[in-house]
């Protein structure tokens, strides 16, 4: 599959955030930006569709929405 | 992507994999078969909407019940039994080549036989209505012949 | 409907020789794919299920894949960066397809919401199921063919070899036994099919050289 190169640039504050996240998920930073595009994908596929983006509470069931950026 | 899988791994896995079953997979779980009963639960009008609809389809082609069996290559037994008998279940293969020979999408019939569970039963509630349209055995009258188009169209929609 | 998929060569174990043949796996459904399932499984399925009807098996005992429509799955995940498919071909036939997931976290307490690839759907073709004719496949080794391939593709996005899947229940001695799985029970969410995951650990088992 072919690949492409593109630089990223992030503020230190987006940084931080991505280091800490790839540190927590054991990703590397590639690996996780890729997964954060295919999540971003989904989500507005689902949207697109009329869906709404809810964490539901596992205990409580309580639903909470995401706020759509 | 490509991927390593030696000649060596599958002759070790061969050993044990045997004969097994792979099947995975939630969204193919047919849940119809989970209610306890020994077959798909169906609506009476669904198997109404499938048997006028092949009594109307063998009278749109001219066929005798002996000539769909002939031409569809199923079994005379099944189209009378289709065509009369509510209750009736039919084959899977029937279903299959009627669909073929009446040139419409196949599972769709399926799903009007009572052999799958309809994805959308609104589509159910619309073949019902057209088949209620047919009541005669006879030659197709004009609103027959609108019902039988009607029912085609929505059994041939992907 | 897609691009050349990427093609590896692989083999499978034919029953009637015991001969292993050469094979491919392939990164893609294709219209070809769809193509055999269409006029070449769905046929032979039917034809399968029909001698089942014959010999009164009730529905509920049918292998519960049967009106699976591996078309309007393709279309529907057709362009979704967080799925790929996968396709076994021997003989110019298509004899096994895998769709996966990237979108979910596993269950396993612990890697409680690490990520995973979870298998969506996976379907070896009639002839290559035993339970719907009662003799053996016609090729054998394609279900763990596409399951190696799943660890391997979890191992490309650093998700370590870890895979989910819930597993429709003719299967489950394949994934409990066979692959070596973890099995964390019925799922009530998922209709209460069984839900199985892989650990790295696992997962290098699996995969290692020898088997």
């Amino acid at each position: 599959m072919a690949r492409k190169t593109m630089t990223l640039n992030l503020t230190d504050k987006e940084m931080a955030v991505l280091e800490v996240l790839c540190e927590k998920k054991d990703l590397s930073k590639t690996l996780l930006m890729r997964q954060a595009l295919r999540l971003y994908q989904r989500v507005e596929e689902r949207l697109e569709e009329g869906g709404k983006l809810f964490f539901e509470n596992e205990s409580t069931k309580e639903k909470s929405e995401i706020m759509m950026l | 992507m490509k991927f390593e899988i030696s000649r060596e791994w599958i002759e070790a896995k061969a050993r044990s994999e045997g004969d097994y079953e792979i099947g995975a997979g939630l969204l193919g779980f047919d849940p119809s078969v989970d209610d306890g009963t020994d077959g798909v639960v169906v609506a009476e009008e669904s198997r109404l909407a499938f048997s006028r609809f092949v009594a109307l389809s063998r009278r749109n082609l001219r066929l005798s019940a002996e000539g769909l069996a002939d031409y569809a290559d199923v079994e005379l037994a099944e189209v009378m039994s289709i065509e009369s008998d509510l209750s009736y279940e039919p084959e899977p293969r029937t279903v299959h080549q009627l669909a073929h020979a009446f040139s419409v999408d196949q599972r769709k019939l399926m799903e009007l036989s009572g052999l799958a569970r309809p994805k959308s039963p609104a589509f159910i509630h619309e073949a019902v209505r057209y088949a209620a349209r047919s009541e005669s055995l006879e030659e197709l009258s004009e609103d027959e012949m609108v019902a039988l188009e009607a029912m085609v169209a929505i059994l041939s929609k992907r | 409907m897609s691009n050349l998929p990427d093609v590896s060569e692989i083999v499978l174990l034919q029953r009637e020789t015991n001969e292993l043949v050469p094979a491919e796996l392939w990164d893609a459904i294709t219209d070809k794919n769809l193509a055999d399932w269409e006029h070449a499984w769905t046929p032979e399925l039917l034809q399968r299920l029909l001698v089942l009807a014959k010999q009164g098996v009730a529905q509920k005992h049918w292998p519960q894949s049967f009106h699976w429509n591996w078309r309007d799955k393709a279309q529907s995940i057709k362009g979704l960066l967080d799925r790929q498919c996968f396709s076994v071909v021997c003989d110019d036939m298509t004899q096994a397809m895998m769709i996966t997931d990237l979108s979910r976290r596993a269950q396993l307490e612990s890697q409680k919401t690490d990520h995973l690839v979870y298998v969506d759907y996976v379907e070896a073709a009639p002839w290559n199921r035993s339970e719907l004719s009662g003799v053996a496949p016609r090729y054998s080794m394609c279900g763990s063919v596409l399951i190696n391939a799943a660890i391997q593709y979890s191992i490309m996005e650093g998700f370590k070899g870890r895979i989910g899947l819930h597993s429709l229940p003719q299967a489950n001695g394949f994934y409990a036994n066979h692959v070596g799985m973890t099995d964390l029970g019925l799922d009530a969410d998922a209709h209460n099919l069984r839900y199985f995951e892989m650990t790295p650990e696992q997962a290098e088992e699996f995969i290692k050289k020898g088997g």
